[in-house]
């Protein structure tokens, strides 16, 4: 090798590296510092909290302490209270049981949906779109203001509006196509959350669902909803249509083809989506919050709730936090191949 | 099954791209539609198959009237340019997929399967995936999906189009073997003449949306319609030469030549193939001219020569021996010569 001895100075040797695929020794150096610092970012909260969960109240006020059995003696007093004598499985059991039903349907009516608005072309009058706003506000006024009975006024307003569909819609050419109606869906999402929360709270409560996972689960499908329309249209469209086609000669219908060849060959992106909805449900607060009392609780408004008039009580808060963080870390893990996996390969010429 | 088409057209927006169609394909036929890219072929496959709406016109499969049934309930099957192979099904559920949405029960889907497969020569692959299949095994899959059903046809949009040269010469082979064994009418896009040339029972040349000849190969090549199949179907392509053909002579700019027992004509083309000339030596021949450039393509040598204004491609033998600019003459039989009439490129002779 000595001929092949490095004649670069020692500048371009810190700064250069040996081949294009690698990295000189400065920039690498660099570069795992500020991962190091970074990792030491993330990890050491998650550390703090394991910790402090194995802590007692004195422990806490007087610390802080880093290491146990050394710093202090760890003991399973928050972890006794939390599992066996407070009612943390029933939130646990709620989480779990909302935010798996809510993601699920949320994934199957807006993959549908997302499939739908990629394969087939819309085009509805923007007439009648006006038309049927238009009737909605007056059957509200007439409903709130007048005293007029809901029934007769909705009754009224649909023969308004299927009359209206066959004569003056007619004369109008606007019509309102996918691209318009992915901007609503997406909309949704842009306003706040916290505007909506009082007229879903009033509708749930003359409902008679407040407190009820009923009322948790069809929220938090339709606020995801427009998320995984959003994520999923792109992964459908990217399918070749001969593929399709081909299954459409073959005899498939419609629904057939999406649930045989659509879904399976967007499995990573659902598997994807999927993490994305359910830490979105997950974690989600503020209409759980308003929504739940005490049976239909969630953990992270359980959480909330150790932050007493005796101060936040941070060794149970994070036992809390232990548990709600396991399983998706548990999830992510399995998820994790399908997510990285590219399946089109194949499909079509290589 | 017979395919007729009555009176298709097809606008996609304001730019019409199938003007008109008519096409009966017989029980059991080969026809290849022929054209460049944008003539209307795959769009007249394409609406067959039921993938694409006719703007106008009648399409039917047997006696019944397809036009507006679902591609589904038409009992056709169709081989895709790119194989549209499902990437998540083994080979034998890409095959068995036609039979599997037909509900047919599991050891008839089992059986079939195996049969086509052996036909194609899959059986030992029936478990892999088709993204560890080579490009003509891949080709294969798509064939043996399409065959197992027994379909009123097979549309087939250039399915060879994706192989290497020499598979695809074999494949075509096999493909003209396979349809004449199963005797099940077949449909046959493509843009490649050798393709149509050797597949087909016969051609429908396409262009603009418009047919411009329907005939057997041999007719197509040996007495083309117009100008356009004549300088299409060939290769290299006919000569043309512009001139005016009066009193048994034919002039062009810079020469004329003998040309007997055709009516006279003020403008038109006259066409000889490059195989149909020869080079002779200077004063001989038909008209002459000088050597341009001189191409060995191996088995034949292409010879361009500069005739007055005018140029010709001449099939010359391998052991060409002459070098450019030498004086020479071009020789042709009058009977080679196809005539067109200039302003509406139709055959006059």
């Amino acid at each position: 090798m000595t001929q092949t001895a490095d004649r670069r100075g020692l500048a371009q040797r810190l700064f250069e590296p040996d081949r294009l695929e690698s990295l000189a020794v400065v920039p690498k150096v660099g570069t795992y510092v500020v991962l190091g610092f970074w990792t030491l970012v993330v990890l050491f909260p998650l550390y703090w909290v394991l910790v402090t969960s194995f802590k007692i109240e004195v422990q806490v006020d007087s610390g802080p302490y880093f290491l146990p059995f050394v710093d202090f003696t760890p003991s399973l007093d928050a972890w006794n209270f939390m599992l066996f004598k407070n009612n943390t499985m029933g939130a646990y059991l709620n989480s779990i049981i909302v935010a798996l039903s809510s993601t699920l349907l949320a994934l199957l009516i807006g993959s549908l949906a997302s499939y739908a608005l990629v394969r087939i072309r819309f085009q509805v009058k923007l007439a009648a779109v006006v038309t049927f706003i238009a009737l909605l506000i007056a059957v509200i006024i007439a409903v709130a203001a007048l005293g007029v009975p809901w029934a007769a006024a909705t009754a009224v307003a649909i023969a308004l509006f299927l009359l209206s569909l066959g004569t003056f819609v007619r004369r109008f050419n606007a019509a309102v196509g996918n691209n318009d109606i992915e901007f609503w869906m997406i909309s949704n999402r842009i306003m706040p959350p916290i505007v909506a929360v009082l007229p879903i709270y009033v509708m749930f409560q003359h409902l008679g669902l407040l407190d009820t996972q009923v009322a948790l689960i069809s929220t938090y499908t339709g606020v995801n909803l427009p998320i995984v329309v959003w994520l999923t249209r792109d992964f459908f469209a990217g399918i070749p249509l001969d593929l399709e086609e081909s299954a459409e000669i073959d005899g498939a219908s419609k629904f057939r083809v999406f649930f045989t060849i659509a879904l399976p060959l967007v499995r990573s992106g659902l598997a994807a989506t999927f993490m994305l909805v359910l830490i979105l449900t997950w974690n989600e607060f503020l209409l759980a919050l308003f929504l739940t009392n005490a049976r239909a609780q969630t953990m992270p408004v359980l959480v909330a709730a150790q932050n007493t008039t005796r101060g936040p009580q941070w060794w149970y808060m994070s036992v809390l936090i232990v548990i709600m963080i396991a399983p998706v870390i548990v999830i992510a893990g399995f998820l994790q191949k399908h997510i990285a996996r590219g399946l089109l390969v194949g499909a079509v010429k290589g | 099954m017979r395919v007729r088409l009555e009176q298709i057209f097809k606008s996609f927006g304001l730019v019409e791209v199938v003007k008109g169609l008519d096409l009966e394909v017989q029980d059991g036929e080969f026809l290849v539609l022929l054209g460049a890219s944008g003539s209307g072929k795959t769009t007249a496959l394409r609406m067959i198959a039921g993938l694409e709406s006719v703007t106008s016109g009648r399409i039917l499969i047997g006696e019944r009237d397809v036009t507006n049934v679902l591609p589904k309930y038409r009992d056709v099957a169709m081989v895709f340019q790119s194989y549209a192979l499902y990437p998540h099904m083994t080979v034998f559920a890409n095959i068995a997929y036609p039979l599997m949405v037909r509900k047919e029960p599991k050891a008839e889907i089992e059986a079939r399967v195996t049969d086509v497969a052996r036909q194609v020569q899959l059986d030992t692959l029936l478990a892999r995936y088709p993204r560890q299949l080579s490009g003509g095994q891949r080709q294969r899959v798509a064939l043996a999906r399409a065959m197992i059903r027994r379909p009123a046809a097979f549309l087939m949009d250039e399915p060879l189009s994706n192989l290497d040269a020499k598979l695809r010469g074999y494949m075509r082979a096999e493909l003209k073997h396979m349809q004449h064994q199963l005797g099940i009418t077949t449909i046959y896009v493509t843009h490649d003449q050798i393709e149509a040339m050797t597949l087909a029972h016969r051609v429908a040349l396409l262009e603009k949306g418009v047919v411009q000849q329907l005939d057997t190969p041999a007719n197509i090549y040996n007495a083309p319609a117009n100008l356009f199949v004549a300088g299409f179907i060939g290769s290299p392509p006919m000569n043309f030469l512009e001139g005016s053909l009066a009193d048994g002579r034919f002039s062009l700019v810079g020469g004329s030549f003998a040309l007997a027992e055709r009516a006279p004509n003020s403008a038109a083309v006259a066409g000889v193939r490059p195989e149909d000339c020869s080079v002779t030596e200077p004063g001989a021949g038909k008209i002459a001219g000088e050597v341009y450039t001189v191409e060995l393509m191996g088995d034949h040598t292409l010879v361009t020569c500069r005739i007055g204004g005018a140029s010709m491609i001449v099939k010359a033998d391998k052991a060409f021996s002459r070098h450019e600019g030498e004086t020479i003459g071009v020789d042709f039989a009058d009977r080679t010569v196809h005539l067109f009439d200039t302003a509406s490129g139709l055959r006059i002779g």
